[in-house]
């Protein structure tokens, strides 16, 4: 058994500035990679909905492949795989985040489908009857009707996407995890270090579902008046985000 | 670059060994949380009390805590806390384990909670008894509309196996990064593998989908 007297914290100090630049690339590469996630989720959605068929069955194959095989294996497949098929190697980083934002980009896409698909015809009819273009009625009518239906889907997968960072370590990125299994390495005092480093992410975890909670519950009614197919906007649930509580 | 899948199939009973790790650590995971999660609803179920709180804490801690993390942490912390040395497999499945918990008791109780409350009063007014209330009215009922996220969730936990990969637990996602490795064919036995996921998954995720369709369908 562990003494708790012998417990020894002096480490933080010490390891202080690779821990926090792991901490800081833990950050970055979550609000980074769903920062570009959003936007191609979008352009794959629209794709998919309007586009002819040779656009929507790549963007059916490629959503169908990044949600139904794991992050780990694609991270390792984009950091050691490609590379022999484009002759570029990428650094870690630049690998872990191209992983990242096509894998949440996928969930994305699927979430805005839902949404968009959500929305009753008559909205379309009526724009048309007033003589709305297909482009302005799609972004002055549909989507502004869209976004807070997909709000609280979207604040899970932020969530999934700070969660799936930690995964990015098996591909030598240093984000805290990482950078706490080598200071580990040095110290040795596994115990601190990790019971530490959980802590921190636990810490960052509650806030994140703190406003998605949030914003469940200040969006949540408006996904009740809607025929959305059920489960549609669900969102993954391991590695994933969370059911609305 | 030439694509060479016959150093897949020679290297085939590598890849079994590490299939067969991922397996033993999904049903572990599966067969430990599974219980936990009855355990964690039953405290859901209540509105007010100690086991309320200890069963909504348990499940917003480990929901939101990364799975990676938690299974660094079990396999570094386990050992000196316990006085016991326990392997990659035990300490990474038993994480997974904690976390499908907190899942699965969420899935569980939306279905509980989705029974309308007209069949719990109409229970209750033939006097049923509790057992016969739950086990013949309110179960049934549930299980019919748990089982596709259920299945999603099975789903997702096969993905979450991979993770045991980070603490060097030799499943098949590790199995073919070691062998990419050796070899230097990373193309070929990344692209197998990614595709042995997905042929698993695709199905069940896409059977999943059209049940919950048929339900929703149903049930308007």
């Amino acid at each position: 058994m562990i003494d708790f007297a012998n417990l020894d914290f002096s480490w933080l100090i010490k390891f202080s500035v690779p821990l926090l630049w792991g901490l800081w690339t833990t950050i970055w590469l979550g609000v980074v990679g769903f920062a570009i996630a959003l936007p191609s989720g979008l352009a794959l959605a629209l794709g998919r909905l309007y586009g002819g068929w040779y656009l929507r069955l790549p963007i059916l194959a490629f959503v169908d492949v990044v949600r139904f095989t794991p992050l780990l294996v694609q991270a390792v497949w984009i950091h050691f795989a490609l590379p022999a098929l484009t002759g570029h190697s990428l650094t870690a980083n630049q690998s872990g985040l191209i992983a990242l934002s096509l894998h949440v980009s996928a969930y994305i896409c699927e979430i805005l489908r839902a949404g968009i698909v959500a929305i009753p015809k008559g909205q379309w009819e009526a724009a048309r009857a007033l003589g709305l273009r297909q482009r302005q009625t799609f972004a002055k009518v549909i989507l502004p009707q869209v976004w807070p239906l997909v709000m609280p889907p979207l604040a899970n997968v932020s969530v999934a996407t700070f969660k799936l960072t930690a995964i990015l370590g098996i591909i030598a990125v240093t984000d805290l995890t990482k950078a706490a299994s080598r200071a580990n390495t040095f110290i040795f005092r596994p115990l601190e270090v990790f019971t530490v480093v959980a802590l921190v992410y636990l810490a960052i975890g509650l806030v994140l579902a703190w406003i998605a909670w949030r914003i469940e519950r200040r969006y949540g009614a408006a996904r009740q008046g809607r025929v959305a197919p059920a489960g549609a906007l669900t969102v993954p649930v391991l590695v994933g985000g969370q059911r609305g509580i | 670059m030439e694509f060479d899948p016959d150093i897949v199939i020679r290297n085939l009973p590598k890849l079994l060994d590490g299939a067969r790790i991922s397996v033993i650590a999904f049903a572990l995971a599966l067969g430990l949380g599974a219980p936990l999660a009855a355990l964690v609803c039953a405290g859901r179920m209540r509105r007010h009390g100690f086991l309320a709180a200890l069963a909504g804490g348990y499940v917003t801690v480990f929901r939101v805590i990364p799975e990676a993390v938690l299974i660094f942490w079990m396999f570094y912390c386990l050992p000196p806390l316990t006085g016991y040395t326990i392997d990659g497999l035990w300490s990474g499945s038993l994480a997974l384990a904690l976390v499908s918990a907190a899942y699965l008791a969420e899935i569980f109780r939306a279905g509980i909670q989705s029974v309308p409350s007209g069949q719990w009063e109409a229970a209750k007014a033939l006097a049923l008894p509790r057992r016969t209330l739950w086990l013949r009215v309110v179960i049934p009922q549930a299980a019919r509309l748990s089982t596709p996220p259920f299945i999603n969730f099975l789903t997702e936990l096969l993905k979450g196996t991979t993770l045991l990969a980070t603490i060097g637990v030799a499943d098949l996602a590790l199995q073919a990064y070691v062998l990419g490795a050796q070899t230097f064919r990373y193309m070929e036995f990344l692209t197998a593998i990614a595709l042995i996921y997905f042929v698993i998954i695709f199905p069940v995720a896409r059977f999943a989908e059209w049940m919950e369709h048929r339900l929703a369908a149903s049930t308007r």
